[in-house]
């Protein structure tokens, strides 16, 4: 109850727990880099990247619901239903970017209701959420009749699966995304809103925040984010699948929860959560490149994140 | 020392949060069968002390006995099986469980090789304890059908269960009625007699000196004295406990003539009925009420946090939108909530951070915080309150509650906010903040704030008030002007009346 008194002393300029996340990022990679030689090749490392960057982008999203207190279990549906409304509109001949402002509108508007049902409606996320999963994924395959969209134009899939300097296309978008989200968090008022209302949702009401337009703008996010990993893998696939995205949202759970934020709301990092993707990237790429079985990768997943969370409760030095 | 011959042996114990110096080397004794006061204003450090003692927070100093063994508490299941236990103001038990189920919640008599619980057994026993103390109580019936009284006794029955020899209790007739004390008292002289030790902790100096033997004073953290109470009177130990510097300041009214805020007949279903009243500049106004009478009730509803059934509110001649706590700071308003952890202060975030929540839009420029000049603002203020220390950019729940209601009012002057509403300023702050508070309160009003305080404790509204409003059961029951308010007056009016007419028509507003 009397907590308040154990707290750390001060909350550092660096973010220690970043340093953690870096820290160990850096242990799984020596581990691999002595295991297999070529893991820590500059091909194979950018492969990583590319590997993590659509996880990366849907758990950036979800850093942002967590931290507000909430949670996103529809964002798998979400990229499906985004990506197969991105497909049919590049097919009836809509000019691509058009097509993919189409996409992502439709993952934001999937997030609004999310938001609307969670913020205006008083609802659980965790319940809302897990309702819109059922039902965006009845929608995308309703409207496909369970079949793939096929036909992608060939320029947008040429544009997903380029390269700039040497680094492929959807590293680079996932990298500007993170880079205006790291501002978005902390250094705008939305930011500080976000962390107030998760911190404290009735401190944040009672001190003028607005806390349910708040909540809808970080569930609008997070479609828009999904829309756009789906419109990624939909470039790499050259198709859309109703079926894309089935259990995204564990991974970007634990991406996120890797990186520090933390489920009860009011902490997480945009740079952690980045972190968090590359290591559940690279532990699931060293595997493979040592041949080792998918089901001991699923081991290894699992391992790490709960390390990662004894390790984060030992170092917060705090026992409840 | 004599360890011997003490049930309970405090020596030179201390506890320092940052900072703040809860208990500053604190030493005592509890006699075997002794009923042993422990007075001191809020923030004393007696609620520290009894965390202590029941191991839920550890002395960074001293030691503790008992029966002149050395005590290492580290969780709060040593202080048990050391014989102490305590009894909370909050009663803790599961509702709906029954009676007996709460006297062995954690540690049940089992049968089957201890596989199934006997509750038959359980019952036996419970009404065996029970009996001694109040044989009406059905161990079958669910706790929450209970009594609050009756509740209590659940919870000493389960402390004589653990075979306690130290049982304290936390402001335990906060919520009975004088016949239930009464018995209470009767009780808790049947325990002493067979032994048991009690520690009493209560505001209430006629309670105090009805059941205890001795009291030990504490002030500021620190031990003061440990007196027999057949040798002193109720006011050497207020003065002790209270000490040096409260001697009354004369109140300084800095009320101007122009009426600022004007609430209009506001009514929510059945905690406020048609409140109609108004507020000067510079004014501070003082809420004074039972707890329920409706106080908190009227500064949330005026602070659009929760919504009115009926009427208005109106800030400098224009009616304020009172949909969302928004509005109302938009309009002027800012609330200083009674319940900091839960109200006021998002914990982990900055100092800074609290203090820039209503009123982003002034630290930012395109779109961006402007970090630097909203540490410089923020450090301003909290300088000129006094901080310590004043380094904004560390988390709030690290500081004090003192500090951390610097902060919030803080906020409300970077906000730049013309009627400031506080719901018990001073609940759970020690007392040098205290004092600081008031002056600051006293501050607000020169500069033209005008100001509502809701307090509980009567010597607080008087010091602070130009006006007394008295809430009764949800109505406004009399405004007193600054030469009509003593506590005498503001009892009468807050004590409801079981008969009789209605309080006849009062001169309700009265110019200050």
């Amino acid at each position: 109850m009397t907590q308040t008194p154990t707290l750390s002393r001060s909350t550092p300029r660096i973010n220690l727990r970043d340093a953690g996340t870096f820290f160990g990022l850096i242990l799984i990679f020596a581990v691999f880099a002595v295991l297999n030689p070529v893991f820590l090749t500059a091909p194979n490392l950018v492969n990583i990247l590319q590997q993590s960057s659509i996880n990366a982008c849907i758990a950036l999203g979800m850093t942002f619901i967590i931290i507000s207190g909430g949670i996103d279990l529809s964002v798998g549906p979400t990229a499906a239903v985004s990506a197969i409304v991105g497909a049919s509109l590049m097919l009836a001949g809509v000019p691509i970017p058009l097509a993919v402002i189409g996409a992502v509108a439709t993952g934001m508007a999937c997030g609004l209701f999310n938001g609307t049902l969670v913020a205006v409606a008083g609802l659980q996320p965790f319940i809302v959420t897990l309702g819109a999963l059922s039902l965006y994924r009845a929608l995308a395959l309703i409207f496909t009749g369970g079949n793939p969209i096929f036909g992608i134009p060939p320029q947008f899939r040429e544009a997903i699966n380029g390269l700039v300097m040497g680094i492929p296309v959807p590293v680079i978008i996932v990298a500007i995304i993170a880079a205006v989200l790291w501002v978005v968090l902390n250094r705008t008022p939305l930011g500080e809103y976000i962390l107030a209302v998760g911190g404290n949702p009735e401190a944040a009401r009672i001190a003028g925040v607005p806390v349910a337009r708040t909540k809808i703008t970080v569930y609008v996010l997070s479609g828009g984010l999904a829309a756009v990993a789906a419109l990624i893998l939909t470039g790499r696939l050259g198709a859309a699948d109703p079926t894309m995205g089935n259990l995204w949202e564990l991974d970007a759970i634990a991406a996120a929860a890797i990186g520090g934020a933390s489920l009860m709301g009011g902490k997480g990092s945009v740079i952690g959560t980045l972190m968090g993707a590359v290591i559940l990237g690279g532990l699931r790429n060293g595997l493979t490149l040592m041949n080792v079985q998918a089901f001991y990768q699923l081991l290894a997943t699992g391992i790490i994140i709960i390390a990662a969370m004894l390790i984060d409760r030992a170092t917060r030095g705090r026992t409840r | 020392m004599t360890l011997s011959a003490s049930r309970l042996s405090l020596v030179g114990v201390s506890k320092t949060f940052p900072g703040i110096r809860a208990l500053d080397n604190v030493s005592f004794d509890v006699r075997p069968g002794e009923v042993h006061g422990l007075l001191g204003e809020n923030g004393a450090g007696k609620s520290t002390l009894l965390n202590i003692l029941s191991a839920v927070l550890s002395a960074t100093a001293g030691k503790i006995f008992i029966d002149g063994q050395p005590l290492s508490l580290s969780r709060p299941a040593d202080a048990r099986a050391a014989g102490i236990a305590m009894i909370h103001q909050e009663l803790q038990h599961i509702p709906e469980l029954t009676v007996s189920q709460n006297l062995f919640l954690g540690r049940p008599l089992t049968m089957a090789g201890g596989v199934l619980v006997d509750r038959r057994q359980q019952e036996r026993r419970a009404r065996e304890i029970l009996a001694d103390l109040d044989p009406h109580i059905n161990p079958r019936a669910p706790i929450h059908t209970l009594k609050v009284a009756q509740q209590q006794i659940v919870e000493i029955a389960r402390a004589l269960l653990d075979d306690a020899r130290i049982i304290a209790m936390d402001e335990p007739t906060s919520s009975l009625t004088p016949s239930e004390f009464e018995s209470l008292a009767a009780l808790i002289a049947r325990l002493a007699a067979t032994g048991v030790s009690i520690i009493y902790v209560s505001h209430k100096m006629n309670e105090v000196f009805q059941v205890c033997d001795r009291a030990t004073i504490l002030r500021d953290g620190r031990f003061i004295d440990t007196v027999a109470l057949a040798d002193v009177t109720e006011d050497q130990v207020i003065a002790r406990m209270v000490g040096r510097d409260i001697a009354q300041e004369r109140h300084v009214s800095h009320a101007r003539p122009e009426i600022v805020l004007q609430v209009e007949d506001l009514s929510a279903d059945r905690l406020i009925r048609n409140a109609s009243f108004s507020l000067h500049r510079g004014e501070v106004l003082g809420i004074a009420g039972l707890v329920g009478s409706g106080r908190t009730e009227l500064l949330r509803l005026i602070a659009g946090i929760d919504r009115a059934r009926t009427g208005r509110v109106m800030l400098n001649g224009a009616t304020v939108d009172l949909r969302n706590p928004r509005t109302a700071i938009r309009a002027g308003i800012g609330l200083v909530p009674e319940e900091r952890k839960k109200d006021g202060i998002v914990r982990e975030r900055s100092v800074a951070s609290n203090i820039a929540l209503p009123c982003m839009s002034r630290f930012t420029r395109f779109g961006l915080v402007r970090r630097r000049a909203l540490h410089t603002e923020a450090t301003m203020l909290m300088k000129k309150m006094g901080m310590r220390p004043p380094d904004v950019s560390r988390a709030i729940g690290t500081f004090s509650g003192g500090n951390q209601q610097k902060a919030i009012i803080g906020r409300w002057l970077a906000a730049d906010v013309d009627i400031l509403l506080f719901d018990e300023p001073t609940r759970g702050i020690d007392i040098g903040a205290k004092a600081e508070i008031y002056d600051l309160i006293a501050d607000l009003a020169k500069a033209g704030k005008s100001i509502i305080v809701v307090s509980s404790e009567l010597p607080e509204i008087i010091r602070l008030s130009d006006r007394v409003m008295v809430m009764r059961e949800g109505h406004i029951a009399a405004i007193l002007n600054s030469d009509a308010i003593s506590e005498d007056a503001i009892a009468a009016h807050a004590i409801p009346r079981s008969r009789g007419p209605d309080f006849p028509a009062q001169p309700l507003e009265a110019q200050p």
